[in-house]
């Protein structure tokens, strides 16, 4: 029985698995196309595998933020526009943690989640008292904030200004320089682990009831849910997620650009989910794939006017995608099913008759 | 019949400005009675219901329920004391299923409600619950379909069945056959008498079709203007003039 259970539980999500089987054996089929084998993959030395990784890496970050745009924004319904604020906050304080004050690897993810839950308070306080899109501008100035916080020359000492943070260094055994690979899996992982927890989360009665939220929050309310609760739940867990992602952005890049706390970048993550459907967890890693495949292809063939072109993808996507990739495939093959159910259906009216 | 009085308020007032949409209003309304509000259009009989399920707030005056003093709790509180409120306009879910829909309004009185690491699939006494109201409000077939894609009389009932599910003691019914088909009516009123009766409810009903009220009530009270006009059995409301004359009279026929 058990047996049963677990095979029809792989058997249900096999597309995820496939897909993670293509993201565990991609740095080494990447290296095997090049001309270089498993064995100096493993030992970091093949460049054109390095940079497949790497590319990788920045997907499994991009997915990561964009996870946690759609926890709030597609599941919740609370429209932010300072979500940029809650990766750049991870980002900023896992360089200087890192730089100025000398901390561990492993104290600077725990002052991270610190970081994390005190950011969602901060954005909790005015859920009671501001609604759509008040929310979003009351979100926007708090995160203009953070932004000119770390441009002004007075934090330059630990932010570097406009210029950036510069000069992080990373622990040696997770650096993206000499242990790319390792970097690689750790950042694998830590995607699917958050994945999971989303997953659950969101078929849970807590994101159940958020999901209701989004839907009709008076009525929610009037069913006797404080909703309060449960978007600050939702906004908590979607916090600690883009800070861990802006940690993990430092530990990659190892450099942070003032450009992550702008507006620009809370957009980014906004275009993922519209590109791979808003409210569809699938939906944020393909948007990720998509956004960072055709930012990187665009710009190496295309060059300078890639940005053009990249918009115009953007805007036919939205105009014949409407509920993105995941989501209109979703609601495609729904259609189909319900159309073959009612063939059925009436194929055996049709014979029982007879 | 008993005669405990379970919900009452006292001189309940509600201003929009200038317009006083509900002027004073005393009532007490007995446990385990079906009780009517009657008045024609802008009587100000769904503002008192906002008022009494605390969507919003009066101006001056108290509600009481149980000798408990609810005016001024928050919305979220009102069925946790036992009151459910439907509306109108079917306010629901619309792209949740109808099974979501019933399914959530009997989780919100447990207490699982934070457990983020378990599915919600895993509380099976919420969806024993959920198909159990389905049954009674017959939308037992129509379990998995989105709620947007229900016919209006259906909404109706699965507006009846969110507030079923929690079962409240109270049923506070805004006008629960609005804009049904004519033939639908006397199905879902058959209904809600079956509850009040089985299940020892105390059920407040705002309502249009008079055939439906003379037949079905307790007690009647008739709101004209804000305020109350009268109060009293079917017979009793039938047979006074200032009813008569107010409201009766010139807009409806009565087959008593």
């Amino acid at each position: 029985m058990a047996k049963d259970t677990l095979f029809s539980t792989l058997k249900q999500n096999q597309g995820m698995l496939f897909t993670l089987l293509v993201f565990i054996l991609l740095p080494f089929v990447v290296g095997l196309f090049n001309g270089a084998s498993p064995a100096q993959v493993w030992l970091n030395e093949s460049g054109h595998s390095k940079f497949i990784q790497g590319l990788a890496i920045e997907i499994f970050i991009l997915a990561l933020y964009a996870l946690s745009y759609d926890l709030i924004f597609g599941f919740t319904g609370l429209l932010s526009f300072g979500h940029s604020m809650f990766f750049a906050v991870g980002a900023y304080l896992t360089g200087i943690l890192l730089k100025s004050f000398g901390f561990s690897l492993a104290a600077t993810f725990g002052m991270l989640f610190l970081a994390g839950i005190v950011q969602a308070l901060l954005f909790g306080m005015v859920l009671p008292r501001v609604k759509g899109i008040t929310f979003a501008l009351v979100t926007l100035g708090m995160a203009s904030v953070f932004h000119v916080l770390v441009i002004s020359t007075e934090l330059g000492e630990y932010t570097g200004s406009d210029v950036g943070l510069q000069g992080v260094v990373v622990p040696a055994f997770i650096s993206p320089a000499s242990e790319r690979l390792r970097l690689y899996f750790v950042t694998l992982t830590i995607l699917i682990l958050v994945f999971l927890l989303y997953k659950r989360f969101v078929n849970s009665p807590t994101g159940r009831v958020c999901t209701a939220i989004r839907e009709n929050e008076g009525r929610a309310l009037m069913l006797g849910y404080n909703t309060f609760f449960f978007k600050l739940a939702a906004l908590m867990l979607s916090s600690l997620t883009a800070a861990l992602a802006g940690g993990l952005h430092t530990i990659y890049q190892p450099i942070v650009s003032p450009n992550v706390a702008g507006l620009g970048y809370t957009v980014t993550a906004l275009l993922i989910i519209l590109i791979g459907g808003v409210g569809t967890l699938n939906g944020a890693l393909v948007g990720a794939v998509v956004f960072r495949l055709l930012d990187y292809g665009l710009r190496r063939y295309i060059g300078e006017s890639a940005s053009f072109i990249n918009g115009a993808i953007y805007v036919a996507i939205v105009l014949f995608l409407p509920y993105g990739i995941v989501g209109t495939w979703k609601l495609k093959s729904m259609n189909l099913r319900q159309g073959w159910d009612r063939l059925l259906g009436m194929l055996n009216t049709a014979s029982k008759e007879k | 019949m008993d005669s405990e009085t379970i919900f009452e308020t006292v001189d309940l007032r509600k201003e929009f400005g200038a317009l006083v949409a509900v002027d004073d209003v005393s009532m007490k309304v007995s446990r385990n009675t079906l009780h009517a509000i009657i008045g024609p259009n802008g009587a100000g009989k769904t503002t008192f219901f906002n008022l009494l399920s605390g969507n919003i707030a009066p101006t001056s005056g108290q509600v009481i329920y149980k000798g408990r003093d609810i005016t001024h709790q928050p919305v979220h509180q009102t069925i946790h004391f036992g009151i459910g409120r439907s509306f109108q306009i079917s306010n629901i879910f619309p792209n949740l299923s109808v099974f979501e829909n019933v399914r959530l309004a009997s989780q919100a009185l447990g207490a699982d409600n934070f457990k983020f690491w378990q599915a919600a699939s895993a509380f099976k006494k919420y969806e024993e619950r959920t198909w159990a109201v389905l049954e009674r409000v017959g939308l037992t077939e129509r379990a998995n379909t989105f709620a947007r894609t229900l016919p209006h009389g259906d909404q109706r009932k699965l507006e009846l069945g969110m507030i079923l599910a929690p079962d409240p003691e109270v049923l506070l019914l805004d006008e629960p056959t609005a804009g049904m088909a004519a033939e639908q009516v006397p199905e879902l009123i058959a209904l809600i008498q079956e509850i009040q009766r089985t299940g020892d409810k105390t059920v407040m009903l705002v309502e249009h079709n008079m055939n439906v009220v003379m037949r079905v009530s307790d007690r009647i009270t008739v709101m004209h203007q804000g305020a109350v006009l009268a109060e009293g059995t079917p017979t009793e409301i039938t047979a006074n003039k200032d009813v008569q004359t107010a409201y009766l009279g010139g807009l409806y026929e009565l087959n008593v």
